[in-house]
């Protein structure tokens, strides 16, 4: 029963950090956006954090280039397992525009392993919040496939 | 120690962190109601430390989980002895205690944001513990001894006789509650100008006992609040509430103060107003 609750509770209370990867800010308009009222994603259990140590939920905006490469895959490290990355945006999702430019590496998934991708030029927040959920379906297939 | 001690002993190391955890959701539900929001389910506090729980990750220093648990034993201990009818004053020692082993445990870290909340927490100690200790004298002069029931025996509602106790402990429940304006070594909030401040470099199990060790001091808090009023349970309670709601409303209305402004003003200020309290009551 214990087992099952701490099961639950990593579905039911997912904490994000939000990493701002090169990004133009439209799509982290559209993330904060998500804790306003009209959106209030606290209703799904979800805080925004500043801390990896805390965090459950990596998302990322913007181009992966050589300089920023590194401290994304350092933020990521420092999360606890399990953990879910999203990418918000063309940017993060591919590169986007940017893609062909020399210092650009291209999407989040060249450096960390992505689980779920948000298209969007910006992303709207409504695909952030589905997102996140679709990650968290995803986890909890995870989490049942373990016991 | 009769059987009777004993089962209350039991009821506040059970109950009380089940106290502070609905204190917890009451107050996150409440702040998102004031910010036109819905707010979280009712179980989101045992959701969050049932998930950190299950969480692994690497410790920041090996000394971190001996001070967590250091500190989880001191502020159920002082849960327990003020359900018990112990010593309020050995009570509020002890959880002072609790607060300097969760400093300790961020000085034992890496993050230079960690050692820097820890600092915050020392000042904040140093802050609210005098203006609390004369507080819980106040109380033990007019009620005539320092045991909890000796409080709750008081005859009519100790208020009346220190009104002057408000402002401060209200200071206390701020501080303790992590809100604003004193919300300085770490805020309730998840974001802050130094991260998460004092808890910067707890993670995964240690901090879900940290989030259970402070569900147990904010049920110490209010309930030492709540002997302004100690006629009756429901008394008790609804004066307890009174102080949450009024921390509610201010951390919503405030902005974060430093802790100069902490030291300097709002600490001499409260206790001035206290000490005043304490010396009419020595006079009277």
């Amino acid at each position: 029963m214990f087992g099952s609750f701490l099961k639950t509770s990593q579905v039911k209370s997912p904490w994000l950090m939000h990493f701002d990867c090169g990004s133009c800010n439209g799509c982290d308009i559209e993330t904060l956006a998500c804790l306003t009222p009209v959106y209030d994603v606290e209703r799904f259990g979800i805080i925004n954090v500043g801390n990896p140590r805390h965090a459950d939920v990596l998302v990322v905006t913007g181009t992966v280039n050589q300089r920023n490469a590194v401290i994304l895959k350092n933020l990521y490290d420092q999360m606890p397992s399990p953990k879910l990355v999203i990418a918000i945006g063309a940017c993060g999702c591919s590169g986007g525009v940017f893609r062909e430019a020399p210092n650009v590496l291209g999407g989040v998934d060249k450096v960390i392993p992505v689980d779920v991708y948000v298209p969007g030029c910006p992303a709207k927040p409504e695909a952030i919040m589905d997102a996140v959920v679709t990650g968290l379906g995803k986890l909890k297939g995870i989490l049942e496939a373990s016991k | 120690m009769n059987l009777n001690t004993f089962y209350l002993a039991m009821a506040g190391l059970i109950l009380a962190p089940l106290l502070g955890a609905l204190v917890a959701v009451v107050d996150r539900v409440i702040t998102a109601r004031l910010q036109s929001r819905m707010g979280p389910p009712l179980l989101q506090p045992f959701f969050d430390v049932g998930k950190l729980w299950s969480k692994v990750i690497a410790p920041a220093s090996h000394w971190q989980g001996l001070f967590v648990r250091w500190a989880l034993v001191a502020s159920l201990a002082s849960d327990v002895l003020l359900a018990a009818g112990g010593d309020v004053l050995m009570c509020f020692f002890v959880q002072a205690a609790s607060a300097s082993f969760v400093a300790l445990g961020a000085f034992c870290g890496n993050s230079p944001y960690g050692k820097l909340g820890a600092q915050r927490e020392l000042f904040q100690l140093l802050a609210y513990e005098p203006v609390f200790m004369v507080a819980i004298l106040c109380m033990a002069k007019a009620s005539g001894g320092f045991d909890a029931f000796s409080f709750m025996a008081a005859q009519g509602p100790l208020l009346f006789k220190m009104p002057l106790l408000v402002p401060g402990l209200l200071f206390v429940v701020l501080v303790k509650l992590r809100k604003s304006p004193f919300d300085i070594a770490a805020s309730h909030h998840m974001h802050q100008e130094v991260v998460r401040g004092v808890y910067t470099d707890y993670a995964g199990r240690d901090f879900a006992l940290l989030e259970i060790a402070h569900w147990a001091d904010v049920t110490v808090v209010l309930w030492i609040c709540s002997f302004l009023w100690a006629t009756g349970p429901l008394q008790m309670l609804a004066t307890g509430l009174a102080f949450l709601f009024a921390a509610l409303v201010i951390d919503n209305i405030s902005a974060r103060l430093t802790w100069r402004t902490m030291l300097g003003r709002a600490a001499p200020l409260t206790l001035i107003l206290a000490t005043a309290n304490l010396v009419w009551l020595y006079l009277e």
